[in-house]
């Protein structure tokens, strides 16, 4: 079964928090979704670069809650997200 | 392709108006110079002089078949990137606009350029949401894909309309320069009539 990087996203929401003490692992993700670890780990990072999860030196991962706010989007679609960027029309 | 095609010695291949074989559909008033373009329908769609309009049948003249990222550059202004990043948010993700650029071989900035502009062109919406450090995080994400057909079908009719308009213009710059400028040259009073109008 493919997992996909929002798959990994909703699971992590689900089992943390963004509160910096609600946390969990990519080997607990891994087994909730019945996956590779590998492959949650490089989705954690893909979300990491997006700011949408944050990966601590100990291994825990945590959703952000900026990644709390895109699932409460609920967009059936995918998304770009560009975090560097200034709004142009500020 | 479904219109007939002829050959062009000296260039690519054009296309002639086939009215059994194309997607569209061309149709006429037989009183007055009124024409209309229709998509995805078999019957006139409206009556003019309170007659029903009729299929154009007798067109001779060939066309260069259009070039889709030409369309795409003239009507909208994007360009073949702007199109491969609209793809890229239909695809897989959430991705990072770092993630985009180095799939798509473009400069980091070319990306952020291109999600802005079609924001612009109501192909993509942007959300903002609220970054653990402070400050806001852009998100691009597509609009719903009828929207998008109706938009992008809708805004090329818009282009299209106003692309008659001009050869209509044209027509009518040709005719009234043969009434009010006989002794003077030809392209000249052409080509200043349309001076000011190019973008």
């Amino acid at each position: 079964m493919v997992i996909t990087r929002r798959a990994v996203l909703e699971q992590l929401a689900t089992a943390s928090d963004s509160d910096p003490r609600e946390t969990t692992t990519s080997g607990a993700l891994a087994a909730a979704l019945e996956a590779d670890e590998r492959t949650i780990e490089s989705h954690l990072h893909g979300l990491a670069d997006c700011e949408l999860a944050r990966i601590r030196s100990d291994g825990s991962v945590r959703v952000t809650v900026t990644g709390e706010e895109l699932l409460e989007l609920e967009l059936d679609e995918l998304v770009i997200v560009d975090p560097e960027t200034i709004n142009p029309d500020e | 392709m479904s219109n007939s095609e002829t050959t062009d010695p000296e260039g690519p291949q054009e296309i002639q108006y086939d009215p059994s074989a194309s997607r569209y559909d061309l149709f006429e008033c037989p009183d007055c110079d009124n024409v209309v373009l229709v998509l995805g329908r078999d019957d006139p769609p409206m009556s003019c002089h309170d007659e029903p309009m009729e299929r154009v049948t007798d067109l001779e003249m060939s066309v260069k078949p259009p070039d889709v990222r030409q369309v795409l550059l003239q009507a909208f202004g994007l360009p073949k990137a702007g199109l491969d990043i609209c793809l890229c948010v239909i695809g897989e993700g959430p991705l990072s606009a770092n993630e985009v650029a180095e799939t798509l071989g473009y400069d980091r900035s070319t990306v952020t350029r291109y999600l802005n502009k079609l924001v612009e062109l109501g192909l993509l919406r942007r959300s903002e949401l609220n970054r653990e450090a402070g400050g806001v995080v852009n998100v691009y994400h597509s609009v719903d894909l009828e929207r998008m057909r109706r938009e992008t079908l809708i805004g090329f009719y818009v282009w299209a309309g106003e692309a008659a308009s001009l050869i209509e213009d044209a027509n009518l710059t040709k005719q009234d320069y043969l009434e009010e400028n006989p002794d003077q040259e030809l392209p000249d009073v052409f080509w200043e009539s349309f001076q000011g109008r190019d973008s």
